[in-house]
């Protein structure tokens, strides 16, 4: 359990998010000229990496906003939080 | 309001804690983002908006709570007549906001439960059950959160020293007012 620090209600528990996934996941313009290959690569490939990810969550039982976050997966410090459409920050 | 069988029929006491649901209480839910939409809200109800987070403002017939960037909550500070559920505020903002495209008014009248908390243990039941840190909320007037207690969504609304309003979905109140008491009496 951890606290995460919603850009628009503040510090709260973790239990009052819901984790979105793997953040900046561009959708390809063109999707029907992919091969099955490429499309796989972008619906089901993540990193999944050990250290810093940058993840979307949302603040499903607060204010229902979504927001990006750069969580360290080996032991879930938050260093960035930052909102939706924002370039992801250098760390 | 509706005439709907009503889950929570009778105001209980414990020591240092009273709760009963107070109804009917026109409730409205609303919605949108321009600096328009906030001067004609407030032009309407005669009522700012608050816009900063988990805060909330009061005229002498409404309150406003925030709950989102985009979204605020108004209820009536007083009963409203048990007979209709057709509201002169949700009238007027009809006309004067979702008619302009500034925004959405949705009546939630009956879809919330209110429950009024009054005493001094208000905060302690509502820490046995919920993760948000009541150490800032309980000394401010007026401010305002969502969180979770018991599980269960919930919208708490500070509204005076040792007085609490609860808003919690109908179909969660019979549920969550079952928990309070068994949790009250423990206390």
């Amino acid at each position: 359990m951890f606290l995460i620090d919603c850009p628009y209600c503040g510090e709260r528990e973790q239990s009052e998010f819901k984790a979105g996934g793997e953040a900046h996941i561009v959708r390809p313009k063109q999707p029907t000229e992919l091969s099955d290959d490429e499309w796989a690569e972008y619906l089901f490939m993540r990193k999944n990496i050990k250290g810093i990810q940058f993840e979307r969550w949302i603040h499903i039982h607060g204010c229902r906003k979504w927001f990006n976050v750069a969580r360290d997966t080996s032991n879930d410090v938050i260093k960035v939080v930052y909102k939706m459409g924002e370039k992801p920050p250098t760390i | 309001m509706l005439n709907y069988t009503n889950v929570i029929t009778e105001k209980k006491t414990y020591s240092g804690l009273q709760m009963d649901e107070i109804k009917p209480v026109m409730k409205l839910i609303i919605r949108g983002k321009k600096r328009e939409f906030l001067s004609a809200i407030g032009k309407s109800l005669n009522l700012l908006l608050p816009t900063s987070a988990n805060t909330s403002s009061k005229s002498e017939k409404l309150s406003a709570l925030w709950l989102s960037p985009d979204e605020w909550m108004i209820y009536s500070n007083e009963i409203s007549s048990p007979n209709n559920n057709h509201y002169e505020t949700e009238n007027l903002l009809n006309k004067n906001i979702c008619k302009t495209n500034l925004g959405a008014v949705t009546d939630v009248t009956d879809q919330f439960v209110l429950i009024n908390m009054r005493g001094d243990k208000i905060f302690d039941l509502l820490e046995t059950g919920s993760p948000f840190n009541f150490n800032n909320f309980r000394e401010k007037k007026g401010a305002v959160t969502q969180t979770i207690l018991a599980k269960i969504d919930v919208i708490i609304h500070n509204q005076n020293q040792n007085e609490v309003n609860l808003f919690v979905r109908r179909s969660f109140s019979q549920h969550l007012f079952s928990w309070m008491n068994d949790s009250a009496s423990r206390l």
